[in-house]
C-alpha cells in the first residue's frame, strides 16, 4: 500500500481549537515568566499555580521524603490536591503545576551523601553533575500502559506483591500508592469536565467536555483503546513523569500510536485531522521528547507511517516547542525528511535528526548487538535509549577536561623544565582521577539511589522492576550502561596546540611568561591572549589542534572504557554532551591557554569554539559537522552538533537538498545528532549589533557565502535590511 | 615534479556551497585575474600577489606589525596617530599578518600544492556523493594557473569526483583544450555583448571570450552561462547577450544579479569602489530579462 505524505488540510473547528491551544500556550508562558523570571531550560509546558502549596508526610528523621512506600503515599497525597486542568480546545485533560521536588524535600538523606573523599574530588575539579542521584533519564515502553491501563498496573503490582512476597514489601506498596493517586486525580478530572460541560453554551464545546470526562472515565481502569484514549493515556503519564524529577521520554511515538490509528480509521471513527488535533493537544501538555521514523529493529525497512507525517503536522500546526526526533538511516522517508527540514525553515525550529549508523555501530562496541543499538530511541536533550529495557543515566554527568587542565598547569609551574609532553602526562593524570571519580561515584549511586528516589514512575513501564520487585537503577532491567559526558574538548585541545605553536615551536612566549598570564587572568596582556586564541584551532583540518583533539578524545575513551566501577562492576559508556552548561562550568574553570578568560564559558561538548575558522577555511556547516563526526566518544550516546542555518540557503533552489545531504553524510561519518536551527531576526539583530556575539554567522547572497562578523557595518545593515524586508513579524 | 606537488596561489576554500554548480560542492578560489571588473564582488582575488587587508576597527595598536615589517609599510600618520598603510611598500610577504594577533591586518593568498587543496577536496567527498555535488574551481580567473588547475582536474578525475571550471574566458583557446577533458561544467561567464562596452567595463574586449564560448559549445562541454546584471552599467547589453546565446548548445543560464557584498573589502584592500552607480536590479527587472531570454528558446533564470 502507498504511503499517504499528503499535508493535511483542517476544517475551520479544528484549526481554531489549535489556534486556541497555541494561543492558551502563551499566555501560561507569560504567567510563567511573570512569576518564575526567565528559565534557561526547556518550557517543559507546565501550569504555574503560584498560591499552591504542599505539605508532604516525612519519611526520614531527617524530615525529607524516604522509602518507596513513603514516596508513593507523597504522591498520591500531591496528585490528590493538585488543581485539575482542563482545556475545552484541547482533546484531552490534565496538566502538570511543577517539579514534585520543588514542593517537597526529597533527595540523598545525610547519611546517603557521598563520602568525604568523593566530595573533595568533586570540590577540586569542580564537579557539579557527578552523576549521583541522577533521576529519570531513561525511556519507558508505552506499550506497556497501552496494554494493561492504569487498572492493570495495579493488578501486576499486587499480584507481583504477592508472588514475590518480599520481606520487605516497601517497593510495591510505593508502587501502588502512587497508581492509586493517579487513578484518583484522573477521577478528579472527570468531574471536573463534567461540570464544565454543564455550564458551557456552546454545544460543540460541551460535547468536547463530555468526551474528555468519558474518556478519563474509562481510562481510570482500563487500558486505551482508541487513538485519542492513547493520547489521553500518554497526557496522564506525562503529567506524573515531569512532575517527578522531570522525565521527559515517550519513544518511538509512531509506532507506539500506528496501531490506535490503523484501527480507528479502518473502523471509520476517526480523520486525519482529527488525528492531527490530538496529537497537537499531547504537545500542548508537555514537550516529552519523541522519535519518529528510523529502520525496524531487523534493519530491514524504514518505520515511517502515516502515523509519522501526522505527528509532523501537529508539531507544525501548534508551533510551539516541541522535541521530535527523526532518525536519519539511508532507508529513511526523504518526503517525511524534506517534509520537517521545510517546517524548520518556516517556524525557525522544528525536528532534531539522530544518526543511525553512529548510534548502531557505537553502541554495538559496548558488547551489544547493533539490533540493539537500533531500538534505542532518541528521546531526551541528547540521548538515547532502548525503551523499558535500559538504565544508560546519560546527560547526568559533566566531566570538565578545562578543568583537569587547569590542575595539570598547576603542577606543571612546580617543575624546573616544563615541557609539553609533561604537561600531557599531568593532564592524563588529573583525566584519570576524574574519570575515576565518576566511576566510584556511580558505585555509589546504585548503592543508595533506590532507598532514597526510586524510579516510582518510570518502574511501572520498564520490563523488569514490578516482575523482580527491584527499582530499575537496581537491577529492576537487564541493561545498566552508565554515561559519563565530556565537555571542553575544543578548549582543551586547543590550549595544547596553543602551547605547541607559541612557547615550544616559535618561542614567542616563554613557559614562566604563559604561567604568569594565566594567573593574572591576561591582565594587561590582551596581545598575549589573541596571540594564544589565534592559532589554527580545532575545526581545521589537519590542524594541530585537531591532531590534539584527537588524543583527548583518545585518551578520555580510554579511560572510561579500561575499567568497570570498581565496587559493583557496572559498565561504563563514554559520551560527550555540555547541554547548555558551558556557562556554569566555565564559571568554575580558571584561565586556560587557549586565551580563555576565567569564567569564560568552556566549549560545547566536542564541538569547535566559535569562530574557529580562518584564513583560507571559511566557516561552512560541512567544516564543523566534519570536526563533530571525527571527535565522537564513539560508543553510541549523541555528542550533538549544532547548526545555525540562514533561511535564505534554504529558500534558494537547492538548499533543502544540501541539508539532506548533510544530514546522510553526518550518519555516515558516525556523527550521531544535529540540531538546526534557522537563523532568527532575533540573533541576526545581535549579531548586527555586536558581531563577536556570533562568530560563525554566515550570510549567502547569490554565489556569495561571507563571515557575517567579518563585513563592515555598511555590508551588515544591508543584509538585516534584507531579511527585515523577508520578515513578516 | 609529481602533480602532487605543484604549486598554486588561491585565497579561499568556500565548503558546502550550493551556488557554484549542482549539489554541495567546494569552492576553490584561485588568486589573481586578468579582467577587472568595475563591479568585482571579490577584489582581493585581482591580484595574483599575496595582499594584506585591514580592518582598523580590530587593531589595538600594539605596534607589532611595524616591527615585522621589512619595508616600513606600516606607519603610524604623525599628525593624527593613525595606523596607515602605504601599499606601494607592500611586497606581500605577510609577515604583519603574522604577528597581528588581533586579526586587524589579515593576509590574502597563499601557496599551496595540488595535494594540500586536493586533501581539503576529499574532506567533503560524501556530502557530493549524497548531492550530486563536487568541486567548483573558481577565482579570480582559475584559467591563469593552468598547470595547478589541470593537475587538480586530473586528480579529481582519478577520485570520480565532478569538476566544475568557473572562467571568464580570456584566455588562449589552447588552455581549454588542455582541460577539456577533465572537466565535467564549465560555467562561462559573460558580460556583454558589444566590444567597447566589454572593454569599458572589464578592461578587455571580448571577442576571444565569446570565440572560446562558441568552440566549446561546439566541442561538446556542458556549459551553464553566468550573466551578471549590473543596474547602470550592463542592463542594456541583456539583448545583445541573449542573441549571441541563442545559437549555442547551453545546459542553463543564469542571470546574477548585482549586489553590494564586495564593497567592504575595498576598504579593507586601500582601494577604491569603481562602480558608484552599480544598483541591485529589482525582481520585476529580473524576470523580465528571463523571459526576454526564454523567448529566444534560452533555458534561462535568476538567482
Amino acid at each position: 500500500m502507498t504511503l499517504n505524505t499528503e499535508k493535511v488540510s483542517l476544517s475551520p473547528l479544528i484549526e481554531q481549537r489549535i489556534k486556541a491551544l497555541h494561543q492558551d500556550k502563551m499566555a501560561i508562558n507569560n504567567h510563567k515568566i511573570a512569576v518564575k523570571g526567565s528559565l534557561n531550560i526547556d518550557d517543559h509546558g507546565y501550569i504555574v499555580y503560584e498560591n499552591f502549596r504542599f505539605q508532604h508526610i516525612p519519611g526520614h528523621e531527617s524530615g525529607m521524603v524516604h522509602g518507596c512506600r513513603n514516596l508513593g503515599q507523597n504522591l498520591r497525597k500531591f496528585l490528590n490536591e493538585i488543581p485539575a486542568y482542563v482545556n475545552k480546545n484541547s482533546a484531552l485533560a490534565t496538566c502538570w503545576i511543577g517539579f514534585f521536588q520543588d514542593f517537597a524535600p526529597i533527595g540523598l538523606v545525610p547519611e546517603d551523601r557521598p563520602p568525604e573523599h568523593i566530595r573533595e574530588l568533586l570540590q577540586k575539579y569542580g564537579i557539579i553533575q557527578s552523576g549521583i542521584g541522577g533521576m529519570n533519564h531513561l525511556c519507558p515502553d508505552m506499550t506497556i500502559g497501552f496494554e494493561l491501563g492504569w487498572g492493570g498496573l495495579l493488578q501486576k503490582i499486587r499480584y507481583y506483591r504477592e508472588f514475590n512476597a518480599p520481606a520487605d514489601t516497601s517497593f510495591y506498596d510505593g508502587e501502588e500508592e502512587l497508581v492509586l493517586g493517579i487513578q484518583e486525580w484522573i477521577r478528579r478530572h472527570v468531574t471536573l469536565a463534567r461540570s464544565m460541560a454543564e455550564e458551557e453554551s456552546d454545544e460543540t464545546a460541551k460535547q468536547n467536555l463530555l468526551e474528555i470526562a468519558r474518556i478519563n472515565e474509562w481510562l481510570i481502569d482500563n487500558p486505551p483503546r482508541t487513538l485519542r484514549e492513547a493520547c489521553q493515556f500518554l497526557a496522564h503519564f506525562q503529567g506524573i513523569d515531569r512532575t517527578y524529577f522531570g522525565g521527559g521520554a515517550m519513544g518511538q511515538l509512531d509506532e507506539l500510536l500506528r496501531p490506535f490509528y490503523e484501527r480507528d480509521t479502518a473502523d471509520g471513527i476517526l480523520t486525519d485531522e482529527e488525528a492531527v488535533w490530538y496529537i497537537a493537544s499531547l504537545f500542548f501538555n508537555d514537550t516529552h521528547y519523541s522519535q519518529i521514523g528510523g529502520p525496524t529493529p531487523d534493519g530491514s525497512h524504514d518505520m515511517t507511517s502515516r502515523m509519522s507525517f501526522l505527528i509532523l503536522e501537529a508539531m507544525h500546526d501548534l508551533c510551539i516547542p516541541a522535541n521530535i526526533a527523526i532518525r536519519v538511516h539511508d532507508g529513511i522517508n526523504e518526503v517525511l525528511l524534506r517534509r520537517a527540514l521545510e517546517y524548520t525553515v518556516e517556524d525557525g525550529f522544528g525536528c532534531s535528526y539522530s544518526m543511525a549508523q553512529g548510534i548502531e555501530e557505537g553502541f554495538a562496541k559496548n558488547g551489544f548487538p547493533k539490533e540493539l543499538g537500533r531500538i534505542r530511541a532518541k528521546t531526551g536533550c541528547n540521548w538515547t535509549a532502548i525503551p523499558g529495557r535500559e538504565y544508560p543515566l546519560q546527560d547526568v554527568t559533566r566531566c570538565n577536561f578545562a578543568r583537569a587542565l587547569n590542575w595539570a598547569i598547576e603542577d606543571l609551574k612546580q617543575e624546573e623544565s616544563p615541557t609539553v609532553g609533561r604537561l600531557w602526562e599531568l593532564f592524563k593524570k588529573h583525566l584519570h582521577i576524574m574519570v575515576n571519580c565518576f566511576k566510584e561515584g556511580y558505585d555509589w549511586h546504585y548503592e543508595v539511589v533506590s532507598r532514597n528516589t526510586p524510579e516510582i514512575v518510570d518502574n511501572l513501564f520498564m520490563h523488569g522492576p514490578i516482575e523482580r520487585g527491584l527499582n530499575c537503577a537496581q537491577g529492576g532491567v537487564d541493561i545498566m550502561d552508565l554515561n559519563i559526558d565530556g565537555i571542553g574538548l575544543a578548549t582543551v585541545a586547543d590550549s595544547f596546540a596553543a602551547i605547541e605553536q607559541r612557547v615550544v615551536k616559535e618561542k614567542r612566549l616563554s613557559w614562566e611568561e604563559l604561567f604568569r598570564v594565566l594567573e593574572t587572568n591576561y591582565e594587561g596582556a590582551e596581545d598575549i591572549r589573541l596571540m594564544l586564541k589565534n592559532i589554527s584551532r580545532f575545526g581545521t583540518p589537519d590542524s594541530p589542534a585537531e591532531k590534539w583533539a584527537l588524543k583527548i578524545r583518545d585518551t578520555y575513551v580510554s579511560f572510561c572504557k579500561e575499567s568497570l566501577t570498581p565496587k559493583h562492576h557496572l559498565m561504563i559508556v563514554p559520551g560527550m554532551f555540555s547541554h547548555g552548561d558551558v556557562y556554569m562550568y566555565g564559571n568554575v574553570t580558571m584561565a586556560t591557554p587557549n586565551g580563555r578568560k576565567d569564567k569564560d564559558p568552556i566549549s560545547h561538548s566536542s564541538e569547535p569554539d566559535p569562530g574557529f575558522a580562518r584564513g583560507l577555511h571559511t566557516f561552512a556547516p560541512s567544516l564543523k559537522a566534519n570536526a563533530v563526526a571525527k571527535t565522537q566518544a564513539g560508543y553510541g550516546n549523541s555528542a550533538p552538533l549544532h547548526l545555525d542555518i540562514d533561511t535564505d540557503l534554504l529558500s534558494h533552489g537547492g538548499g533543502v537538498d544540501a541539508l539532506v545531504a548533510l544530514l546522510h553524510t553526518h550518519n555516515h561519518m558516525n556523527g550521531t545528532l544535529v540540531n538546526l536551527n534557522c537563523l532568527t531576526k532575533q540573533k541576526l539583530l545581535e549579531a548586527h549589533a555586536d558581531p563577536s556575539t556570533h562568530p560563525d554567522l554566515v550570510v549567502r547572497v547569490t554565489g556569495y557565502s561571507a563571515f557575517f562578523a567579518s563585513l563592515s557595518k555598511e555590508y551588515r545593515q544591508q543584509v538585516v535590511d534584507r531579511f527585515l524586508a523577508n520578515d513578516p513579524g | 615534479m609529481e602533480q602532487t606537488e605543484i604549486p598554486g596561489t588561491i585565497f579561499n576554500i568556500q565548503k558546502f556551497s550550493v551556488h557554484d554548480g549542482p549539489g554541495v560542492r567546494t569552492v576553490v578560489f584561485f588568486k589573481g585575474c586578468n579582467l577587472s571588473c568595475l563591479w568585482c564582488h571579490n577584489p582581493e582575488s585581482v591580484s595574483a600577489k599575496k595582499q594584506v587587508e585591514f580592518y582598523p576597527d580590530r587593531c589595538i595598536g600594539c605596534g607589532r606589525c611595524m616591527e615585522a615589517c621589512p619595508t616600513g609599510a606600516h606607519q603610524f600618520d604623525p599628525e593624527s596617530g593613525i595606523h596607515i598603510i602605504r601599499r606601494e611598500l607592500c611586497t606581500g610577504c605577510l609577515s604583519c599578518a603574522d604577528t597581528c594577533y588581533a586579526q586587524a591586518l589579515v593576509g590574502v593568498g597563499e601557496d599551496v600544492t595540488a595535494d594540500d587543496v586536493f586533501r581539503r577536496i576529499l574532506d567533503d567527498r560524501m556530502y557530493y556523493e549524497q548531492s550530486g555535488g563536487g568541486v567548483t574551481f573558481s577565482g579570480g580567473e582559475c584559467m591563469l594557473q593552468p598547470v595547478f588547475l589541470k593537475a587538480l582536474l586530473s586528480m579529481c578525475r582519478a577520485e570520480g569526483i565532478h569538476t566544475a571550471v568557473d572562467t571568464a574566458g580570456y584566455v588562449g583557446w589552447k588552455w581549454f583544450e588542455q582541460i577539456l577533458p577533465l572537466t565535467d561544467l564549465f560555467l562561462y561567464d559573460v558580460k556583454a555583448a558589444d566590444e567597447q562596452v566589454h572593454k569599458a567595463l572589464t578592461g578587455a574586449g571580448n571577442e576571444l571570450i565569446l570565440q572560446n564560448l562558441t568552440r566549446l559549445s561546439k566541442a561538446g562541454a556542458n556549459i551553464i552561462v553566468r550573466i551578471p546584471f549590473i543596474l547602470g552599467y550592463n542592463d542594456g547589453e541583456m539583448e545583445g547577450i541573449a542573441k549571441l546565446l541563442a545559437p549555442l548548445s547551453l545546459q542553463k543560464v543564469e542571470i546574477l544579479p548585482y549586489h553590494k557584498l564586495g564593497n567592504s573589502k575595498y576598504e579593507a584592500l586601500g582601494r577604491e569602489k569603481r562602480a558608484p552607480k552599480a544598483q541591485v536590479p529589482p525582481a520585476e527587472l529580473l524576470d523580465k530579462t528571463v523571459e526576454a531570454f526564454r523567448a529566444l528558446g534560452i533555458p534561462a533564470s535568476h538567482t
